[in-house]
C-alpha cells in the first residue's frame, strides 16, 4: 500500500514535525518506509528519526510512503495527516 | 619568556587565568584490522553491542540529569536527540548487519554511523551539526566497547584552563566550573555548543583560535580573555594582573550605595527559576526581570495557576533564603509578552499580526489571551500572600496606552475580588509598567501616578524611538540604547516617575554594562537590572560613583546631539 503526498510544514522533516512523523510511525502495527520523489536517497523506515531527517524533506517537497501490515492503513492515514498539518496546528491534532 | 598572543571569538564576557591541561580524548576511532569474519561470534558480538547500548543510554541520561540542574532545560535537550540517535533503528540494523557479516562490535558501530554522517556533512545548517551529535555518539560506544578510560574532565585541580581541538556536548557536561578558570577551543563559533553552556556556567572561554592554540602546551599559565576574544600564553604582568582583577571583582552580597550614600538597588534578569541561584551567589539584591514566556514556549500547552505558582515562589525563596539583609528581596515579574519576537507553538501567533508593531505584550493578555494573564494573576497574587513573597512586584509589558494600563489594574482588582470570595489567601503586589515604548516615555507621568513603579526596558524602547528592527543586521548602527534621543527618552521618564511617586529602574541590556553606570546613577534611576554575570562589576563601580559627578556628566551627555559626541563624553 502506497501514497504519495506533498509536505506542508514549512520546515519539512526536521524539528518537531520529523519527531512527531517518527513517534507516529512506531506506534502502528506496520511496516513504513518514506522517500522524498525527487531525491536519489533509498527510502528509509519511518520510525528512524536519522533516517527521517536524513533525508533533507522541505516543505513542498513531495514524498511517497510505503506500508505494510495489519495496520498499513491507519499509519498512513495518521501520517497524512501529519504531514498536511502546518507545524503550528501539530498540537491541535488528535494523535493515535 | 614573552607574552605569546592567539586571536580567537570570545565567548563569554569574562577573564580568566590558569594553568593549561589539553584535553585531548583517545581517538577511539583507530581501530585495530578485524579479526577474519569466520573467527567472529556473532550473537557475542551482539550482546557486546547491547551491553555498551546500555551503558551510553545510562550515561547520557546521568549527563542530561546534570546538565538540566546546572545549566537548564534548554541546554540538556541536546542529550535528548542523542538518546533518540543512539536508538535509532537505522543504527542498529546497520550494526546487526556489519555484525552478521562477521565484523566485531567496534568495527559493526564504525560502519552503521559512517553513512548517516557522511549524508549529514553534506547538509546545510543545522543539519551539519548533526554530523558533530552522531560522531560523539559513535566515539561515545566506541569508548566503552574497547574499554578506554575517559579522560575525567570533572576532577581537574583548581585553576585548569582547558585547551582543545573542540568540546562537545558530552564533554562540556562534565566541566566543573568551581575548579575551571577558563576554555579555549581550536574550533568553533559563538554558538558552539560548547560557548552557551560556558555563558552560562561562567566560565571565560574563547573559541575559533585555529591551530595555532596547539603551540600552547600543557602547564603553560595563560589568560583566557572572553570580553577580547584572545588567548594570552605567558602573560606578562599587566595581563597578569588585568586578568586577575577581572577575577577577583569580588561578589558583594549586601545592598550597595554610591560613595555619597544614595543607594542602587542592582538586581538580576532572570529566563527561568534555575537561573535564580546563580543570581543569588553573583551578589543579586533582587530579581528587576522575570520573564515568564520560558513557561509557555516549553511543552505543547499553557501552563495552569498551580505551576506558574510553584514556578514564581521557587524565585522568591530562592531569594528570600540567600539574600543578606533585612528587607525582603524585590522580585519583578513580568506578566506574559510574547508576540514580537517570541512566538509561542501553540498559541498560533501571526509573523505580521503579532509582530513587534502588532498585537503583542499587554495587547494579547487583555484581548485573545485574557485566560492565560488571568491565571497569571491569580498564581501571582497567591504568592504575594506568602512570606517569602512579600517583596514580589508585578510589571506590564508594552504598554502604551492609559487605557490598556487602567484595564490591567482592573483585571488585577477583579482576580482580588475572586480570590476573596474563594477564600483563597491573596496579596496585591507592587505593581508598575515597563517602559519601551515611545508612547510610554510621553506618558510617564500618567503611569507614575497609577503605579508604585516604572521600568525601562532599553532594548525594545531603542527599536522604537529608532524605528530599527532588533533583529536586522543591517540596522546595527540605530540600534544604539546611547543615541541621542533614546537618552532624552529615558531621562524625561526617569524625571516623569519621580514626580509621580515611582521608583524607576531599568532591566534592559544597558544596564548591565559597568561602563555606563555612572551615567545611569546621573540619569537617576534607583534600580539596574542585568544578567547576572555583570553583577559584581556594576555593585563595584556604583559604589565608586559621586552623585553629583554623575549628574553633572549626564547633563553634559544630554546636552549634545550626536552618537558621536555622546561617546566621547563618556
Amino acid at each position: 500500500m502506497e501514497r504519495t503526498l506533498t509536505v506542508v510544514p514549512d520546515d519539512g522533516l526536521h524539528a518537531r514535525p520529523a519527531a512527531t512523523f517518527v513517534e507516529t510511525a512506531g506506534s502502528f502495527d506496520a511496516e513504513v518506509t518514506v522517500k522524498a520523489v525527487d531525491g536519489n536517497r533509498p527510502a528509509v523506515s519511518a520510525d528512524s528519526m536519522l533516517g527521517v531527517t536524513g533525508l533533507g524533506v522541505r516543505g513542498g517537497d513531495d514524498v511517497r510512503l510505503v506500508a505494510e501490515g495489519p495496520d498499513a492503513e491507519a499509519a498512513l492515514d495518521a501520517l497524512e495527516a501529519i504531514l498536511s498539518t502546518p507545524e503550528d496546528e501539530l498540537d491541535d491534532m488528535e494523535l493515535p | 619568556m614573552t607574552e605569546r598572543r592567539f586571536e580567537g571569538i570570545g565567548a563569554t564576557p569574562t577573564v580568566g587565568i590558569g594553568t593549561v591541561t589539553w584535553y585531548r580524548p583517545t581517538d577511539v576511532t583507530d581501530l585495530d584490522e578485524p579479526p577474519a569474519p569466520d573467527s567472529v561470534d556473532a550473537e557475542a558480538e551482539r550482546e557486546r553491542f547491547d551491553a555498551a547500548q546500555a551503558d551510553a543510554e545510562a550515561e547520557l541520561e546521568a549527563e542530561r540529569e546534570q546538565t538540566r540542574e546546572r545549566v537548564g532545560d534548554d541546554e540538556a535537550a541536546v542529550f535528548d536527540a542523542h538518546l533518540q540517535f543512539l536508538k535509532d533503528p537505522q543504527i542498529e540494523a546497520g550494526v546487526d548487519e556489519a555484525v552478521d557479516e562477521g565484523r566485531p562490535a567496534p568495527h559493526a558501530v564504525m560502519q552503521a554511523f559512517e553513512g548517516p554522517i557522511e549524508q549529514f556533512e553534506g547538509m546545510e545548517g543545522m543539519m551539519a551539526e548533526r554530523a558533530d551529535d552522531l560522531r560523539d555518539i559513535r566515539d561515545r560506544l566506541l569508548r566503552l566497547l574497547t574499554g578506554t578510560e575517559r579522560t575525567d574532565l570533572g576532577s581537574l585541580p583548581e585553576g585548569s584552563v582547558v585547551l582543545a581541538e573542540l568540546l562537545t556536548p558530552s564533554d562540556t557536561a562534565q566541566l566543573d566550573p568551581d575548579s575551571i578558570t577558563g576554555i579555549a577551543t581550536a574550533e568553533g563559533g559563538r554558538t558552539a555548543h560548547a560557548a552557551i553552556i560556558a555563558r552560562s556556567l561562567g566560565i571565560p572561554a574563547v573559541v575559533g583560535v585555529g591551530d595555532g592554540l596547539n603551540e600552547i602546551v600543557d602547564g603553560t599559565e595563560v589568560v583566557v580573555d572572553g570580553e577580547e576574544g584572545v588567548v594570552i600564553a605567558d602573560p606578562d604582568e599587566a595581563a597578569q594582573q588585568r586578568a586577575e582583577e577581572s577575577t577577583q571583582t569580588s561578589v558583594v552580597e549586601e545592598a550597595v550605595e554610591t560613595a555619597d550614600g544614595r543607594e542602587i538597588e542592582v538586581a538580576a534578569n532572570l529566563g527561568t527559576p534555575a537561573e535564580a541561584e546563580p543570581a543569588v551567589d553573583r551578589g543579586a539584591d533582587g530579581v528587576g526581570l522575570f520573564r515568564t514566556e520560558f513557561l509557555f514556549q516549553d511543552g505543547s500547552a499553557a501552563p495552569d495557576e498551580d505551576e506558574q505558582y510553584d514556578a514564581f515562589l521557587s524565585v522568591c525563596e530562592t531569594f528570600a533564603d540567600g539574600v543578606a539583609g533585612d528587607e525582603d528581596p524585590r522580585i519583578v515579574v513580568r506578566t506574559l509578552d510574547i508576540g514580537g519576537d517570541k512566538p509561542i507553538d501553540y498559541l498560533d501567533l501571526d509573523p505580521e499580526e503579532n509582530g513587534f508593531l502588532g498585537a503583542r505584550g499587554i495587547r494579547l493578555s487583555l484581548e485573545e489571551h485574557a485566560d492565560l494573564f488571568e491565571s497569571q494573576l491569580r498564581a501571582l497574587l497567591r504568592v504575594a500572600a506568602t512570606d517569602a513573597g512579600a517583596g514580589l512586584a508585578v510589571m506590564f509589558p508594552l504598554v502604551s496606552t492609559v487605557e490598556e494600563l487602567e484595564a490591567a489594574l482592573d483585571r488585577v482588582d477583579s482576580v482580588a475580588a475572586d480570590l476573596d470570595s474563594e477564600g483563597v489567601d491573596y496579596g496585591v503586589p507592587e505593581l508598575g509598567v515597563m517602559i519601551e515604548t515611545p508612547a510610554s516615555t510621553y506618558l510617564a507621568d500618567a503611569f507614575a501616578e497609577r503605579v508604585d513603579f516604572l521600568s525601562i526596558g532599553t532594548n525594545d524602547l531603542t527599536q522604537y524611538i529608532q524605528s530599527a528592527q532588533r533583529d536586522l543586521d543591517r540596522m546595527t548602527d540605530y540600534q544604539d540604547p546611547l543615541a541621542p534621543a533614546v537618552l532624552r527618552a529615558v531621562d524625561r521618564t526617569v524625571e516623569a516617575g519621580h514626580d509621580g511617586g515611582a521608583w524607576v529602574g531599568m532591566c534592559g541590556e544597558m544596564a548591565g554594562d559597568p561602563d555606563l553606570t555612572e551615567l545611569l546613577i546621573g540619569l537617576g534611576l534607583d534600580e539596574l537590572s542585568m544578567s547576572a554575570v555583570t553583577i559584581p562589576d556594576v555593585k563595584s563601580r556604583v559604589r565608586e560613583v559621586d552623585t553629583d559627578d554623575a549628574e553633572a556628566l549626564a547633563e553634559s551627555v544630554l546636552a549634545v546631539d550626536t552618537l558621536a559626541e555622546v561617546r566621547d563624553h563618556l
